[in-house]
């Protein structure tokens, strides 16, 4: 049914449908601005429904003596919401651009609890019967909506303490957390009694809890490593130092397990302080490892000593475009402890020249491998 | 094998049934000298799997028979003659039992010989010799490490066809430069897929020289029927000859010849992608190619000793002329060797497919090369484009090309 | 909606009883008046009932049968001769692509669905499915995902990546077109609405099974499609987490198959089968489920070994999870994997054998009548005979080495799927047919068909095992005369006996398409109890009434509707007839329930569909209309919350208490 007010909004998605085409096909179709125009469209859309549903939130009658039948309903505390809501908005434009999200989201929510009260008041004149009414509309709405904050909630402060807390304490945490809820709710579950204001309560103790605990944690700050490597990639490779000794960055936090091992195509060992190598499917060590030519291919590499070491591969050298100067080119695995391994993949795009063959070498060890680009 | 027409005329249901049965079995054989039969091995491995095949087909086929049999005579019994309606009885669990234990025990027995025959198979402790096969759209790399045991002294790279030594375990280490192919030779093994990222082994052998037909077979694409290959077994002292030739050095044509003319054009445009090991730019230095910035694999066929093959373009194309290549394909074991190295002459030349070839790639082969439709691989090609090359320069090349024996 | 005079009526609400002069409530809350009384083809596009959902499912499907079939067609003629020219290898590609995801997905699973939606509730002696609308939402969903998959043909082209689509191929560089997006999306659409249909149809058989009827009184359809809804309910969240990875892959730059990023595409593989090898039993169950009703009924005895049937097929579907790397031989699993797959795919041959024999063994002793129903039945237990047994021969790994993906293993499969699939299907219609229309098939052309059908089938597919053999690779857009052999009976030969067999196949299935022409037109009426049936679907007329059944029936037997007609004699065994299923009928409708509660017709199932398909266009055109597709989505969900199962009397035109009902709060 097309209600004044309902007229307007959609008259309102019309409008802001016709700009967003007009603005995709003129402008730009990917552009921030079409999206803007699209939401308003969508918002448009679905207050007007909202209205039309509700017929603008009016009983419609004309009958004085039926309107004055009409019961009051009870107090409401959405107007306040929806004020406090509005108090947000400006603040936010003020201050942080967060407390303005989370304004406009309460005035959304407030508006539309509102909304439904009134329009469920006049539903009839029997109060049980218009506040069946009101749940009946609006829980397909407050449900899911409650249900996403809380979950939401839950992983924003749990996601705060695990990542505070120490790469070992994590999964301890996890597990012990997991665990305690498995028991309560088995508690509960097999003693109906519990039901009701214990579960609750214990509900609601958890959540303030953890709300407590992720605050504590989120200000404390995510534990040191993570915070090193969000302020510099010591993953790239230009920051690889490639010499015997401990680089202070490189080799910080080395992952010393190879998940694919079907995928490599030889592993290179340290061994006595010598280096040797076998290739999948080759029955005796080589002193060769040849790769086919701009094939991403990777090697593993294996520490057998007590010393720590790496595995450097040497391509030749290079100009470099901007100076002119020839420099080195290779690049080289993480140091890595005793029957630990690296992997290292590799994709080259050109033979080696005659002067300047490729090779493995391990710094701190003696031999070398040669590799083949056919 | 050859047609069996056994199927004789008798009114005896089950001698007839049976009959059609070996018939049928015997007709899988139909087409002869089908290069691709999987009944005919032509070395260990093949031979393996056919064992297992001597013992599973036979045994379905009478499992089949008997049942059929059964189903007919049943057919044929109890058609309504108006005999009254059967008691309702559900079935009798001891027949139900037995019939179940019947195929377990069938069936155990066929997998003991299975399980031995996967692990005969995957057996590479004892492998002889190494190869580095790698897949790409559409076409096949061979490339040989150094093995000094088998006279390969320098690595060697080839394409579309694949030379091994007979009566040598050989050992292929597949991998890919982008989707997942499958290397076929069927008289000699069973299939392996090339995934890319990963090494897959499979052995090959070949008891005889010869030509064994292969092709791809794991869909990759636009060109995968046209993804096809050859393994050629030399005997040892032939394959001996082709390892020195393939290791001889790179010598420039005569100045002055129409090939030579052809060298300047192929530094001009061929090498781009394809490299001929050895050759020189005009300034002396190594001419090296850039396939990694034209094409999406990064690779392109390299074509040292190109004449040595006997075929081209993922060996959709011969480069011998029909009458030439059946002279190759129908040598006997004994020949062969000396008729493969031969490689290709003038007069042999397949000048038609390869003129057309180097005249327009693209409507030879379903490939990726129009230079319009390349925005998801980043402008790179995926096969030969049209070069736009003239008839002189066509003849130019045709006539270098037949330098690289 | 202004109105000056208002009439106060009592409550629809029972309890809610109001003074005179108050407001009343109205009883319906939904948004938008739902559809009641409706008739033409509003009746069909809203319907809930499973009857009407089922005959939808059965013609969509039958549609697809018949667009896979043509590509099918486009397929042999390109090969009846070496180097064809019909098709460019582009448009060969997505050919062979398309009619295997047709088939399998848009034909052979919604046809099955069809049975089960129509049979199902009428075996277990139920008034309608579980969830009504839910039902219907199953299927618009299908039909979007079907023509999402087809729009591809006309936005730039189909999906070449096979129906298998594995990795990396399927990425966007190798595949750039925007047919695989569309093939990802019609897929996981698709996938939504079996998931939604499998769930539905296991509550139904578990909670509405009629009185008396015990899980081991079910009839043997009913529960191979149980078994088969498990199957989906385990094996789809598998596809759907590999079609979400290529989602994000081709349109959201993800790389969870890209090598040069540390991916493994084997990742796809495991996936991909891990679904797609149950799916072969879902595909199969429901043809086996079918012949074990038609062969008993035309036999007049019972299924032989019934448990032993049942559990076949429960353990059918459950070692099916345990042999997808059958699949994989060649991809280099290593000798363990292999050998361990290889035993678990040798073990699945028994229970597989253990049905066959049950079969045979059911018509041993019968008193068969061989109706064309009959015929398709026996046609399924030959043919599929002989696809399980060369599906033996692959189960040993090495031997499979040469033979996969070859046109052997194309043989095997459409032995076991045409052979086994659809010919159960055409049983069913044949069988099923005076049930749902109340006209009986023309017998004779049914023997056309069938015999059409079969000598077709064998002049395709037969030939086909020669081929692989020799060494025909499958999914090639041409074949060579260089690798053709010699010899008169070469591949020239068979591929054109091949071919030539598709289109005798086309002719016996054009048949079927006459015999459905022909029937419609015939104007006479099928009796109630055509077959001497067993089972509860035929103690109702036919068609079956709205409410499917005049009373839910009290079930003493397995085949309760045969014992209800035929009793033993204690001693001698003979079988007496007391009573014919006109009298059952007949009794049935004296005793008839009054006061039957059935689901009302929805507008929402439809449009949340159309939400969907919008959502999933814009995951290829743009946020955009994926906007506007989460619209419809999350608005028709708000409509179908709030709108109560049965209809409110508020809801008809007329309304259906005395007195003039006016809307006075504008719920409805």
């Amino acid at each position: 049914m097309i209600t004044p007010g309902s007229k307007y909004f959609f008259g309102l998605t019309g409008l802001s449908l016709i700009a967003a085409i007009l603005y995709m096909v003129l402008v730009n179709p990917t552009d921030l601005g079409a999206v803007a125009l699209f939401g308003l469209a969508t918002s448009g859309a679905l207050i007007g429904v909202m209205a039309s549903f509700t017929r603008d939130g009016d009983v419609y009658t004309d009958e004085e003596a039926v309107a004055a039948n009409a019961v009051a309903g009870p107090p409401s505390f959405w107007p306040i919401v929806f004020a406090l809501g509005a108090a947000l908005v400006l603040t936010g434009l003020a201050t942080v651009s967060v407390v303005f999200i989370l304004g406009i989201a309460v005035l959304i929510g407030g508006g539309v609890e509102w909304t439904i009260q009134n329009w469920a008041d006049g539903a009839s004149s029997d109060r049980e019967f218009n506040e069946f009414a009101r749940a009946r509309a609006i829980s397909a709405i407050e449900y899911p909506g409650l249900a996403a904050v809380g979950l939401g909630v839950i992983a924003f402060f749990f996601s705060r303490v695990v990542l505070a807390v120490s790469k070992e304490a994590g999964p301890i945490i996890f597990i012990v957390v997991a665990a305690v809820i498995f028991v309560i709710g088995v508690l509960i579950a097999s003693k109906p009694f519990m039901k009701g204001a214990v579960t609750v309560v214990v509900a609601v103790l958890a959540v303030v809890a953890l709300a407590a605990v992720g605050t504590i944690a989120a200000l404390s700050g995510e534990r040191h490593e993570l915070a090193v490597a969000a302020e510099e990639d010591h993953f790239d490779a230009s920051h690889r130092e490639c010499g015997e000794e401990e680089s202070e960055h490189y080799d910080h936090l080395a992952n010393n397990t190879v998940s694919l091992r079907s995928a490599v195509t030889a592993t290179i060992f340290v061994k006595d302080g010598k280096v040797y190598a076998e290739a999948i499917g080759m029955t005796k060590k080589v002193d060769t490892i040849t790769i086919p030519r701009s094939n991403a291919t990777s090697v593993m590499f294996r520490n057998l000593d007590d010393e720590k070491h790496r595995l450097v591969v040497n391509l030749g050298s290079a100009k470099v475009a901007e100076t002119g100067v020839a420099e080195k080119v290779g690049t080289c695995t993480q140091l890595t402890g005793k029957n630990q391994e690296q992997v290292m993949t590799l994709k080259i795009p050109k033979p080696a020249t005659e002067t300047e063959p490729y090779s493995f070498t391990v710094p701190g060890a003696t031999g070398e491998i040669k590799l083949v680009v056919p | 094998m050859d047609i069996v027409n056994n199927v004789k005329s008798s009114s005896h249901r089950i001698r007839n049934s049976i009959a059609t049965v070996i018939g049928i079995v015997a007709l899988s054989g139909c087409a002869t000298n089908a290069p691709q039969d999987t009944w005919q091995p032509k070395g260990d491995n093949a031979q393996v799997i056919n064992n297992l095949q001597w013992i599973i087909f036979p045994m379905a086929g009478v499992v089949g028979v008997l049942v059929f049999a059964f189903a007919a005579y049943t057919f044929w019994k109890f058609n309504d003659r108006g005999q009254p309606i059967p008691s309702q009885s559900h079935g009798k669990p001891v027949v139900e039992i037995i019939l179940t234990i019947i195929p377990a025990l069938i069936l155990t027995v066929v997998g003991v010989f299975t399980f031995r025959g996967i692990f005969e198979l995957a057996n590479t402790e004892d492998t002889e010799m190494v190869i580095n096969v790698t897949g790409q759209q559409w076409w096949w790399e061979y490339d040989y490490p150094a093995q000094d045991d088998q006279g390969i002294t320098q690595p060697i790279i080839s394409s579309g066809q694949l030379v091994i030594p007979v009566g040598t375990k050989v050992l292929l280490r597949e991998t890919s430069r982008d989707v997942i192919h499958s290397y076929w030779i069927p008289a000699l093994n069973g299939k392996k897929d090339a995934v890319p990222g990963r090494i897959n082994l499979l052995r090959l052998q070949a008891d005889k020289p010869g030509i064994f037909a292969g092709q791809c077979t794991e869909f990759c694409g636009l060109s995968h029927a046209n993804m096809r290959m050859e393994a050629i077994a030399l005997s040892k002292e032939d394959f001996a000859k082709w390892v020195a030739n393939q290791q001889k050095d790179y010598t420039s044509p005569a100045a002055g010849s129409l090939a030579n003319e052809g060298e300047g054009v192929f530094l001009n445009q061929c090498i781009r992608c394809h490299q001929v090991n050895g050759l020189k730019k005009a300034d002396g230095t190594p001419a090296l190619a850039a396939p990694d910035e034209n094409v999406y694999s990064g690779a392109a066929p390299n074509l040292s000793h190109l004449m040595s093959r006997n075929t081209f373009a993922g060996a959709k194309f011969d480069l011998l002329r029909k009458s030439c290549r059946s002279d190759v394909w129908d040598a006997s074991s004994e020949t062969i060797g000396a008729k493969y190295l031969a490689g290709v002459s003038e007069s042999c030349l397949n000048a038609t497919d390869l003129r057309a070839w180097l005249r327009n790639a693209p409507a030879m082969k379903p490939m990726y090369a129009d230079p319009a439709k390349l925005g998801a691989s980043g402008g790179k090609y995926r096969g030969m484009p049209n070069l736009g090359l003239t008839e002189t320069d066509i003849d130019k090349l045709v006539a270098y090309l037949l330098t690289l024996k | 909606m202004s109105s000056n005079e208002l009439t106060l009526t009592p409550s629809q609400s029972p309890g809610l009883v109001k003074s005179p002069l108050s407001i009343s409530p109205s009883g319906s809350l939904g948004a938008v008046r739902r559809p009641v009384n409706t008739t033409g083809w509003r009746e069909w596009l809203f319907t809930v009932d499973h009857k009407k959902i089922g005959i939808m499912y059965g013609c969509v499907a039958f549609v697809f049968f018949i667009v896979g079939g043509v590509e099918a067609l486009f397929i042999r003629l390109q090969l009846a001769l070496p180097d064809g020219r019909i098709l460019s290898a582009d448009k060969y590609n997505q050919m062979f692509t398309m009619h295997a995801t047709t088939m399998i997905f848009l034909f052979a699973m919604p046809m099955a669905a069809a049975f089960a939606n129509y049979f199902l509730p009428l075996q277990i002696g139920a008034r309608d499915v579980a969830f009504p609308r839910l039902n219907a939402l199953s299927f618009w969903l299908f039909v979007s995902g079907g023509l999402i998959l087809n729009a591809s043909w006309f936005l730039g082209g189909a999906a070449d990546g096979g129906w298998f689509m594995y990795a990396p191929n399927s990425g966007p560089v190798f595949s750039p077109s925007n047919g695989v997006d569309f093939w990802v999306l019609g897929l996981q659409i698709a996938g939504i609405a079996s998931l939604i249909g499998s769930i539905n149809l296991i509550v139904t058989v578990l909670n509405m099974r009629a009185p008396g009827m015990t899980l081991m009184k079910m009839p043997v359809f009913t529960w191979m499609i149980l078994v088969v809804q498990f199957l989906l309910v385990f094996s789809l969240p598998v596809i759907t987490v590999a079609l979400v990875l290529l989602m994000f892959q081709r349109s959201y730059g993800a790389t969870f198959f890209d090598v040069s990023q540390g991916a493994d595409p084997l990742l796809w593989q495991h996936l991909f089968w891990i679904f797609g090898h149950p799916e072969v039993y879902v595909l199969i169950l429901p043809g086996f489920g079918i012949i074990s009703e038609v062969l008993p009924t035309f036999s007049r005895k019972p299924l032989f070994g019934y448990p032993f049937v049942v559990f076949s097929g429960a353990s059918i579907g459950l070692v099916g999870f345990g042999v997808w790397a059958h699949h994989m031989f060649a991809s280099g699993l290593g000798p363990v994997s292999v050998a361990v797959f290889s035993m678990a795919t040798m073990a699945i041959a028994i229970p597989t054998g253990v049905k066959i024999f049950n079969w045979l063994l059911t018509m041993w002793g019968g008193k068969i009548w061989y109706s064309a129903a009959m015929k398709f039945a026996i046609g399924l237990v030959i043919l599929f005979t002989i696809g399980g047994l060369s599906g033996v021969t692959h189960a040993v790994a090495p031997s499979d080495t040469q033979q996969t993906d070859t046109y052997y293993i194309v043989a095997h499969f459409h032995y076991v799927l045409f052979g086994g699939m659809v010919f159960g299907l055409f049983s069913g219609f044949y069988y099923w047919w005076p049930k749902v229309f109340g006209k009986m098939l023309n017998e004779k052309l049914g023997s056309w068909n069938f015999w059409l059908m079969v000598i077709g089938m064998n002049l395709t597919f037969g030939p086909m095992h020669i081929l692989g053999l020799q060494g025909q690779p499958r999914r090639m857009y041409v074949w060579t005369e260089a690798r053709a052999g010699e010899g008169f009976f070469n591949f020239g030969f068979w591929n054109l006996v091949s071919s030539i067999g598709s289109f005798v196949l086309s002719v016996g299935v054009l048949f079927f398409i006459i015999n459905v022409i022909k029937t419609t037109r015939n104007p006479e009426r099928a009796p109630l109890d055509p077959w001497d049936a067993r089972t509860l679907e035929w103690l109702t007329t036919s068609p079956p009434k709205v409410h499917n059944f005049d009373r839910i029936p009290v079930v003493h037997h397995l085949d309760e509707f045969f014992h209800r007609k035929y009793v033993e004699d204690e001693t001698t065994h003979a079988m007496t007839q007391i009573a014919t299923g006109e009298d059952l009928m007949r009794a049935e409708e004296a005793a008839a329930d009054t006061g039957i509660h059935m689901p009302g017709p929805s507008y929402w199932p439809l449009l949340l569909a159309i939400g969907v398909a919008v959502l999933g266009m814009g995951v290829i055109y743009g946020t955009p209309i994926m906007v506007v597709g989460a619209l419809v989505v999350l608005f028709s969900s708000f409509g179908w919350v709030l709108e109560p199962s049965v209809p409110e009397p508020i809801d008809f035109d007329s309304p259906s208490t005395d007195g003039h009902t006016k809307e006075i709060a504008p719920l409805g």
